[in-house]
């Protein structure tokens, strides 16, 4: 098992490295971040300098070797716009994304399950055709969307919430339960078709005949068959979630890396912009990596060596 | 199942008692971005500046309510020799860290502010500058290479700071922890989140009545702004979108600031000898002028806030404005006829670049001046560029021969000239006696024959036509009722000096 861990681990290492290379190549291709960090009237030589300060009047290898070689230090150099290591920027603002992404993903599991099973129990009624019309819906609607109608909603007319800003529980609301709304809808839909699967199943039929009660039946004979594409299903969306930040975090003014992300893209700010990249990359490898464990825990025929 | 429902309903009617605002003596300013730093210096972006300036101060600034230039940290400046500038400091203030605002503090701040490494977004002020010296405790000499008319711009920029806890933090630190001597000092901040002062109560001038605690929060999204402004989260809100206009005004307990920009909003026709277009002919230029109906984008895209250039690129308060000179008419069929004199009876089809994303409704305005050109049978092919290129595009002069444009240069006319002079890297035009007359205005000393000379170069770009003449862009803000006397400035800049909060 620790083996596997291990080789696992390795494994990302190439993995990484691409990215790296892919997130440093397109960045660097769009063009000269001087004429958007600096106002378009300064002196060429005022320009010139803050190249040299930065090193971007190097050639473009020399700049990779020396990125990649700083960066396996964990250092992506300054960030153009704050003058100020990257990866503090993205640490500092690390906290509020966790929380935020957490907090919509547990939402998502914890209604998207239920629903999914519950449609899938209740096969063609009016709660499974609610269930499928909803996730549809949730699916449908684009997230910049839906987070401007909430606020509009919940925020001024009914006045219930805050319009966006980060503090107490009530400030996560609005943002965590837009980003979940599409997870929910694809949790709700996949955990259905599983269980309407599992519930088919002869060792169903037997446990009934065994005499366990419905709840057992479905719940921990059922559920726990049907969650291993379900697993994969939630692991896989972490990539979304840290696409969703960007969008949700930069409508509810959440102070995130998804939003630092998205002004350093506006603005050409590379090593930002490469250190969120990583960072979401290792996330997103890590989750994937924990779910594969996971499939042992759920299902004793799994095992890694 | 009814019963939980009215739980949560019930719950959920208690939240607002949560909610309130921070209570009486907090203003809530949302403003677009976090702050990159706070030392004023740092950038020349107004969202950094309106809230670093509120902490570290300079010597002086230009009130918008009145246009005049009056004295901060400095009583006054004179010119010994057009060279020469002796600068007059005021007595008995001091930084938050108890340091002295003398004059060794000014010269460490001058000579930061002219270094290009550490203040590059300013290298276009300081190009003048030489060497500068203590005469006395508050008594400071600026010697310049050359006479430089602009020099108010570049006094009003410069940021005061402490040399002994500069030297102790250094610059990115300080951008961070700034001490000065505004009325406000710094308290907290969580990045992209909330910045936090409280008011200066050693400050050495008056304080803004009503207000103990300054809240800047960056809000990105402009809806988010404007939903904020109406729900009393926010106090001030910058940079709302036009159409939140008509929501604003409808609310009583708020109020519409609409601020003339001083962004000159144009479209550049280049008559350079190497951009070969149908622009080159002067009447070309002029007919262009007829075409457009700037009224028409005034009202239906800004709800009528924005305000025409009338004809040239200074405005009214500026040194140099021309009062002569008027705005070419909308008359589509002058336009029509003169193509025709110039040999286009046809018309004929020009590429037309603007940015998306980059000004106020930016594509919208390119559209409408297409739709207005193909009236008078000029075909633009619209090119639409992501804001990032178009700067570079307008810096290597690859946007012409036609691209729609804003400028805002820093509030002095030598500097709205020098944008046309045959030399600039972006100018649209090359004319021997145009740059005499810039070169002249760049080193007039006497304000008198400076506006002359300025009103004669608003002339010749009339009659010349290197732009077709817009209209300037319209800032809006949007305020509690409670702040009264808040005039934010042309540049996106904002004071809160004389400003007061009622209860």
């Amino acid at each position: 098992m620790l083996e596997y861990i291990v080789r696992r681990l390795i494994l990302t290492i190439p993995v990484v490295f691409g990215i790296l290379v892919i997130s440093f190549m397109l960045t660097h291709l769009s063009g000269d971040p001087t004429d958007l960090i600096l106002p378009p009237d300064v002196t060429e030589e005022a320009r010139a300098a803050f190249r040299e300060i930065h090193g971007l009047d190097q050639p473009i290898w020399t700049q990779f070797i020396r990125f990649c070689i700083h960066a396996s230090q964990g250092d992506f150099g300054n960030s153009l716009r704050f003058q100020e290591p990257a990866i503090s920027l993205v640490m500092e603002r690390m906290a509020a994304t966790t929380e935020l992404a957490v907090a919509a993903m547990s939402m998502a599991i914890i209604i998207g399950v239920p629903a999914g099973v519950f449609a899938a129990y209740h096969r063609n009624t009016f709660i499974d055709i609610t269930v499928r019309g909803l996730s549809l819906l949730g699916q449908a609607l684009p997230s910049f969307y839906l987070a401007i109608l909430a606020i509009i909603v919940f925020a001024v007319w009914l006045r219930w919430l805050p319009t966006g800003g980060r503090g107490s529980w009530i400030h996560l609301i609005l943002p965590a339960t837009t980003l979940a709304f599409q997870l929910v809808a694809l949790i709700a839909r996949v955990t259905r078709s599983c269980m309407l699967d599992v519930l088919g199943q002869d060792y169903i039929r037997t446990a009934r005949a065994k005499g366990l009660s419905e709840w057992s039946v479905v719940w921990l004979h059922g559920l726990r068959n049907a969650f291993i594409p379900v697993l994969t299903v939630i692991g896989l969306q972490v990539g979304f979630l840290m696409g969703g930040v960007v969008v949700t975090e930069t409508v509810f003014s959440w102070p995130g890396v998804g939003r630092l992300a998205i002004q350093a893209i506006y603005a050409r700010d590379f090593p930002v912009v490469q250190a969120v990249v990583l960072l979401f990359a290792m996330i997103f490898v890590i989750v994937n990596l924990i779910v594969d464990l996971l499939y042992a825990v759920l299902d004793p025929r799994i095992s890694y060596r | 199942m009814k019963k939980i429902l009215q739980t949560i309903v019930i719950a959920m009617g208690l939240l607002p008692v949560w909610l309130m605002p921070a209570g009486a003596g907090t203003l809530t300013i949302a403003q677009n971005f976090d702050p990159q730093t706070l030392w004023p210096n740092g950038t020349t972006a107004s969202d950094n500046l309106n809230a670093g300036s509120v902490i570290v101060q300079s010597l002086f600034w230009e009130d918008p309510r009145d246009h005049k230039f009056k004295p901060l940290l400095a009583t006054s400046y004179e010119l010994e020799t057009p060279t020469s500038v002796l600068i007059k400091l005021r007595a008995g203030v001091k930084f938050t860290n108890g340091e002295p605002m003398n004059a060794d503090a000014v010269v460490h701040s001058i000579n930061i502010f002219k270094d290009k490494k550490q203040a590059p977004s300013y290298g276009l002020y300081t190009g003048a500058f030489d060497t500068v010296e203590k005469v006395d405790d508050l008594t400071v000499r600026l010697k310049l290479k050359k006479p430089y008319p602009p020099i108010k711009v570049a006094l009003e920029a410069i940021a005061i700071t402490p040399p002994k806890y500069w030297a102790e933090v250094g610059l990115e630190k300080f951008g961070q922890r700034p001490i000065g001597t505004g009325p406000f000092k710094f308290k907290s901040w969580v990045r992209d989140d909330k910045l936090v002062m409280e008011k200066n109560t050693d400050y050495w001038g008056k304080l803004p009545d009503g207000i103990d605690t300054l809240v800047f929060r960056p809000v990105p999204d402009d809806l988010a702004r404007t939903a904020g402004l109406i729900t009393g989260e926010f106090s001030v809100a910058k940079d709302l979108p036009v159409t939140a206009i008509p929501q604003i005004e409808a609310q009583s307990n708020l109020k519409l600031v609409p601020v003339s920009s001083y962004r000159a909003y144009q479209v550049g026709l280049s008559s350079l000898e190497e951009h070969k277009s149908p622009l080159q002919k002067k009447i070309v230029r002029q007919a262009l002028n007829y075409a457009i109906d700037k009224q028409a984008i005034i009202d239906n895209l800004f709800f009528g806030k924005a305000k025409p250039l009338n004809g040239q690129v200074l405005r009214p308060e500026q040194l140099g404005y021309n009062p002569d000179i008027k705005d070419y008419p909308y008359d589509p069929e002058k336009a029509k006829k003169m193509l025709a004199e110039a040999g286009y009876p046809e018309g004929f089809e020009i590429p037309f670049k603007f940015p998306t994303g980059r000004y106020a409704q930016d594509r919208e305005v390119s559209e409408a001046i297409a739709g207005m050109l193909s009236k008078v049978g000029v075909t633009a092919k619209m090119i639409s560029l992501e804001p990032g290129e178009f700067l570079r595009q307008l810096r290597v002069k690859e946007l012409a021969p036609m691209y729609f444009v804003g400028f805002a240069p820093p509030n002095d006319p030598a500097i709205t000239a020098g944008l046309f002079k045959s030399d600039w890297r972006y100018t649209t035009i090359a004319d021997e006696e145009l740059d005499r007359i810039i070169d002249a205005g760049a080193t007039e000393m006497d304000v008198t024959k400076r506006g002359d000379l300025y009103k004669k170069m608003n002339a010749i770009l009339h009659d010349e036509a290197p732009l077709i003449f817009l209209y300037y862009g319209s800032d809006i803000y949007g305020t509690t009722s409670k702040l009264k006397n808040f005039m934010p400035r042309g540049d996106g800049r904002f004071f809160l000096y004389g400003v007061s909060l009622d209860d």
